[in-house]
């Protein structure tokens, strides 16, 4: 048994983090749902970030087990399957349409929860593990829509797919000698065949249907765990003079507010089809042969990294890439010592990147270009 | 009759406005005290309540509309382009106007019927009453019969006034609307010439400095109120309550459900198609699995075969190209050279990749979608197209009707061989496999 400089053995002090992670003393339902409070104070709204996002996965769930009956994941079925869907099917295009909005809300509401777990210095000892957990869950979030975005088998669906793992096979450039033919090979691996074709788009329903949704399902399940026997994070420096029940009001408002959500969901999905933002050739059946349509571009929530990638060398943003994502798993620990004041500075100035980039990145891309 | 279009919609409107501007600037200069509205919520508040939120709600939205459409007419016509929004904004003008008047009718009730009330009622008061209802009455008519006025007011109402505005009237906008509109317009005008001499004057008194004031707990004294303050609930009360709601909300769910379960049932059930509609269904369905394996066969003929055809030496011109699937799957042109040469060029536009015209027009063929124009015989791009590299040359074979090859082209370099004129009428033109790079 090794002992390290504070005098408790290795295994100890392993064994000691986990269980400061994982409390069994609090692991009853009296402790987690009888006795749990939320602090009330000026980030309050916060809390309710997380649950926002897990209601639109739950609907991503129905949606998604709905279109399952229809959908036909073969290159000459699955854009006319999408197609009988939405005219024949009893409500298929309205299920349809909640399934892409309610894609887009919860990748939206997973960045803001994010965003606001960072600002509030909710991944403070003992919530690393949540916050992990959190990280792996957007990695995930962010996979599904890449997977799903496929399925319709369009030109926009397949054209923006290879745009991206061309991506990843542009990597191998920037590796030496024998690794230089790596990122190729996975990429082919990724797309089962030369081109994407068939076994892409068998690969990506699997993934998209059983596999992601198994990951999300057991990560999710840890990270909530987690909140529920760690309690809410204080969220603010001074201790909240103010605490509710868990059970019933902050439940009660949780409830009310992704009835609210569903209610502004529903009218979305009811009024504005998800595809009035595409010109039509790109929501063409795909054609092998003819010509790329212009305007192939990524979902929205990509857009924070495909004009950077369209403006700048592509190693910049392979480093950058590589440095966000170590700091976002690793935050925790970067940001120990760090202030609620400076994690809300570095929050809103991540947020003003993220909210310009997606809204004005085309705009930037073409004055940038000219 | 224009001498009375030119008094009520040129003369009528520069008098409303200049005694509307003089007159209210006299009468808050002379009589402060009588700028504001004068409220008597506390002589009658509860038909007050009914009558002055839902008409003022409705009414600042309204106007709110027509100023946005006045102001911005260009982004006014974009935003309504769209056909949900249009329909939308028509919506909440009509169901707007009819708030107003439901409000109006509740304020003329008030007026009419509450003694404590017509202490303090002028004769204006009545007049401005009627006059909006009236204009009220108007605008719901012409959101009903005379549709989209959102959208056609840019054409007609709105220039109109930025004439006016601009001091060069042009009647022949409005000249020949619809009475109803007409009749609005000018009841406008005659509200805005009502304004110093009517209670209309508190418009100018808005308040805007509420919206940065601090809040302001109002503390109600009466009996009644004491009743409604919260109090503390018997537990037995506190459980009648919750199941009182329960039980309601368990009913609209129901209710809600009924609508939804037809729909999900119809769902499971599965779309019942017609014959009709089964057979068309079908021949897309048969339509787009032969696209699909006729993609595979032109895969599987260049998989098999060392020379694919692409078409005999003698239908080849110099005008118009032949499109044709290289090895690649990519497509292709084949022209003849004034030698009698064939020569054949990607047609995939090195900018985006769209497909490149047959025609050349001087030796050079365009590709449609961003304009850019090649040289068949060099493959070089005009300086100003957006393509940026050369189109390249791909190889061919040209062989005799028993297969023996005449000539040959690996891309680059030198032609191989030389046809005759006897063989060139038979002669056939082939692209190879061996000239495939990697």
């Amino acid at each position: 048994m090794t002992r390290d400089n504070s005098g408790i053995s290795k295994t100890a002090s392993a064994l000691s983090f986990i269980a400061d992670r994982f409390p069994l003393e609090k692991m009853n339902l009296e402790h987690m749902l009888a006795h749990k409070e939320v602090p009330v104070h000026k980030m309050s709204w916060g809390y309710y970030t997380g649950g926002m996002t897990m209601f639109f996965f739950m609907i991503q769930v129905i949606t998604g087990l709905f279109l399952l009956f229809y959908y036909q994941p073969t290159v000459s079925d699955a854009n006319l399957s999408v197609e009988y869907i939405t005219k024949y099917v009893s409500v298929g295009g309205l299920i349809r349409n909640m399934h892409a909005w309610s894609a887009s809300g919860m990748i939206f509401f997973a960045v803001v929860h994010l965003i606001t777990a960072f600002a509030m210095k909710s991944f403070e000892k003992p919530r690393e593990l949540t916050w992990i957990m959190g990280v792996l869950l957007l990695i995930i979030t962010f996979t599904f829509g890449f997977t799903g975005y496929l399925l319709p088998w369009n030109q926009i669906a397949v054209n923006a797919t290879k745009v991206g793992l061309q991506s990843v096979e542009d990597i191998g450039q920037y590796l030496p000698g024998m690794l230089h033919d790596v990122p190729r090979i996975l990429r082919e691996t990724f797309q089962g065949e030369a081109s994407v074709g068939q076994s892409t788009l068998g690969r990506f329903y699997a993934l998209h249907v059983v596999l992601l949704p198994l990951a999300l399902a057991g990560l999710l399940g840890i990270h909530l765990l987690q909140v529920q026997v760690h309690g809410m994070s204080q969220g603010v420096d001074e201790k909240p003079k103010k605490q509710e029940r868990f059970f019933p009001v902050f439940l009660f408002k949780d409830l009310t507010l992704w009835g609210v959500l569903f209610f502004i969901l529903f009218t979305f999905s009811l009024c504005i089809p998800f595809e009035s933002f595409l010109p039509f050739p790109l929501l063409a059946p795909y054609d092998a042969m003819g010509a790329t349509p212009p305007g192939i571009k990524p979902e929205w929530y990509f857009f924070f990294v495909y004009y950077p990638l369209e403006l700048l060398p592509f190693w910049v943003i392979l480093l950058a890439s590589g440095l966000i994502g170590a700091v976002l798993i690793f935050t925790p620990w970067i940001f120990k010592g760090s202030s609620r004041k400076t994690l809300g500075f570095i929050a809103t100035a991540v947020s003003l990147y993220l909210l310009i980039m997606t809204l004005f990145g085309e705009q930037i891309y073409h004055l940038l270009k000219h | 009759m224009p001498a009375l279009d030119n008094f009520f919609l040129i003369a009528l409107p520069y008098l409303a406005v200049v005694i509307c501007l003089v007159g209210s600037f006299y009468r808050i200069k002379t009589r402060p005290m009588t700028y504001s509205a004068l409220s008597s919520q506390f002589l009658e508040s509860k038909g007050l309540m009914w009558g002055s939120l839902p008409w003022h709600i409705g009414i600042i939205t309204i106007i709110a509309a027509h100023f946005i459409a006045f102001l911005v007419p260009g982004f006014w016509q974009a935003l309504l382009s769209n056909q949900t929004v249009l329909l939308f904004v028509e919506a909440a003008g009509l169901g707007l106007s009819l708030l107003c008047l439901f409000g109006l009718a509740a304020l003329l009730l008030r007026r009419f019927t509450s003694e404590k009330v017509q202490s303090v009622t002028s004769q204006m008061d009545l007049v401005v009453l009627v006059v909006l209802l009236l204009q009220v009455a108007l605008g719901a008519h012409m959101a009903a019969s005379l549709s989209w006025g959102s959208l056609w007011c840019v054409g007609t109402t709105v220039p109109y006034l930025w004439s006016l505005l601009s001091f060069t009237p042009d009647l022949s906008l409005v000249q020949d609307l619809p009475l109803a509109a007409k009749a609005h317009i000018v009841l406008a005008w005659v509200l805005i010439l009502l304004v110093p001499f009517s209670r209309l004057i508190h418009m100018f008194a808005v308040p805007l400095e509420y919206i940065g004031r601090p809040w302001q707990n109002v503390v109600w004294v009466s009996d009644r109120r004491k009743e409604a303050a919260p109090q503390a609930f018997v537990e037995g009360e506190a459980r009648r309550y919750f199941v009182k709601g329960g039980l309601a909300a368990v009913f609209g769910l129901s209710l809600l459900s009924v609508g939804v379960f037809d729909k999900i049932f119809r769902f499971f059930f599965g779309p019942r198609l017609t014959a009709h509609q089964e057979t068309e269904l079908m021949t897309t369905r048969l339509s787009r699995l032969e696209a699909t394996s006729s993609q595979r066969k032109l895969e599987l003929e260049r998989q098999e075969n060392d020379y694919i055809l692409v078409g005999s030496l003698a239908e080849l011109s110099s005008e118009k190209g032949k499109y044709f699937i290289d090895y690649s799957m990519m497509p292709a042109l084949a022209f003849k050279t004034a030698e009698g040469l064939p020569l054949l060029i990607s047609a995939k536009c090195t900018h985006l990749g769209c497909t490149v015209g047959a025609d050349a027009v001087d030796g050079k063929i365009l590709c449609p979608c961003h304009i850019s124009y090649f040289s068949i015989d060099t493959g070089m791009p005009n300086a100003d197209s957006p393509a940026k590299t050369p189109l390249p040359h791909l190889g061919w074979v040209v062989m005799d009707t028993r297969g023996n090859q005449l000539a040959s082209f690996s891309g680059n370099g030198a032609v191989k061989g030389t046809i005759s004129e006897a063989q060139r009428t038979s002669a056939r033109v082939y692209i190879a496999k061996a000239h495939q790079i990697g």
